[in-house]
């Protein structure tokens, strides 16, 4: 996301916590294409992903004095949100989510985002990418399952067919790898 | 380490942040963990922490353009105290409520609403300014009052530039009526060299400009919708 639409977006959340409809249907406007991808990519049902929508807009409404715009950018402050009611759905309906098998021995596809879908510090995004690279293409997909799909440890040990408590230590040493790598 | 297939310790603080941002925590586990952030402000510091660290990522996913009535659907649940009165004019939901059909009939209840309020002297002229397959904005001309008001419909707001709204008539080049609100409707009033334009032989245009308008006096962005007045 382009700066000014960075602070464009920043300002419509401060009107919003001000009570003015005008800032959320702008925040709506600048956002809800890339929320609703979110919602889509963990629900894959419409119907479904336009409800939690809806729910992450009138909880922006309700919460948007809570966002301070030095801990956090402002769109990852709405993808959060858009994500946990979209995981939380996903676990109330008690069905599993998108179970296919995982190889792990596939290296995963290289899925850079387009140029103008980019939307947070691009540089934070590049960094990203080269430490979830430097992972083992299991590892990778594991946290991938979990970030995209919305599985549960449960879920990914049977989609990539490894017990339990192997699956939690693929996922929490990829973790500590991350987190050395980016250095934050 | 040796494979503990089976052995599973509890999580720090650190790696159940981790967890609940990355997204594989149970139900159960997700609500303790919620109520967790609510509580303590150290646990709420990481999983921020882990926000930052992850959410980027959701860099890949593809933006999909949700139901155009969506947004509606959420302005209709908003909670009504907190909405300030701007009275029956500039109320948007109606508006919206009204332009959102693609149909003659809104447009006809939009122009029996505008005519009933206002109860003009001399005919209103009506244009229904599309582009791009979509409604844009719909502007009418009160030859009485000498303004033109314009009403946002389908338009999509441009976060670097605003429309501008512009008079053609026939053979001439595009005069500007200035800029109309994105969100909510306006009424402009016609520049007097201009009035004698407005007439059922004109047509309005919208176009993108960079904010405060056109620097030139002509449109310099994209005419995003067009539409030729029509008298009632």
């Amino acid at each position: 996301m382009q700066t000014d639409a960075r602070t464009l977006l920043a300002a419509a959340i401060e009107r919003t916590a001000a009570g003015e409809r005008n800032g959320l249907q702008t925040a709506y406007r600048l956002t809800s294409a890339k929320l609703f991808g979110v919602c889509l990519r963990i629900l894959h049902e419409r119907a479904e992903a336009e409800d939690v929508l809806q729910e992450v807009y009138l909880t922006v409404w309700q919460k948007a004095a809570d966002f301070d715009p030095a801990r956090a950018s402002p769109m990852t402050w709405l993808i959060t949100i858009a994500r946990n009611k979209a995981i939380d759905r996903l676990r109330s309906r008690g069905h599993a989510s998108r179970m296919e098998p995982i190889d792990s021995a596939v290296e995963i596809a290289d899925t850079a985002p387009l140029a103008e879908d980019s939307l947070a510090a691009g540089e934070t995004s590049v960094r990203l990418r080269d430490c979830l690279g430097g992972l083992a293409a299991r590892e990778q997909n594991a946290l991938r399952g979990a970030f995209f799909d919305g599985n549960t440890y449960e879920e990914l040990a049977a989609r990539m067919n490894v017990p339990l408590g192997t699956m939690k230590s693929w996922i929490r040493r990829a973790l500590q790898k991350l987190k050395l790598c980016l250095g934050q | 380490m040796s494979d503990d297939r089976n052995h599973i310790e509890p999580p720090d603080d650190d790696t159940l942040a981790a967890e609940y941002v990355l997204g594989v925590l149970s139900a159960v586990e997700r609500a303790e963990a919620a109520r967790r952030i609510a509580r303590e402000l150290g646990f709420a510091a990481l999983v921020e922490a882990w926000q930052a660290r992850l959410v980027p990522w959701m860099d890949e996913i593809v933006s999909v353009q949700p139901p155009l009535d969506l947004w509606n659907r959420i302005s209709a649940a908003l909670p009504a105290e907190r909405v300030r009165s701007q009275g029956l004019w500039n109320s948007l939901m109606l508006w919206r409520w009204l332009t959102a059909g693609a149909g003659a009939l809104a447009l006809a209840s939009l122009v029996a609403l505008f005519v009933a309020i206002n109860a003009p002297a001399a005919p209103l002229l009506v244009a229904s300014i599309e582009g791009g397959g979509n409604r844009q904005f719909v502007a009418t001309i009160n030859p009485g009052r000498n303004t033109v008001s314009v009403v946002p419909a389908g338009y999509a707001n441009d976060p670097a530039r605003v429309p501008e709204l512009w008079l053609i008539a026939p053979g001439d080049k595009p005069r500007s009526l200035g800029l109309p609100n994105a969100e909510r409707p306006v009424a402009l009033a016609i520049p007097a060299d201009l009035r004698r334009f407005a007439t059922g032989e004109s047509a309005l245009a919208i176009s993108l400009e960079p904010p405060g308008g056109s620097p030139t006096g002509a449109p310099t962005g994209p005419v995003i919708g067009q539409g030729k007045l029509t008298a009632l």
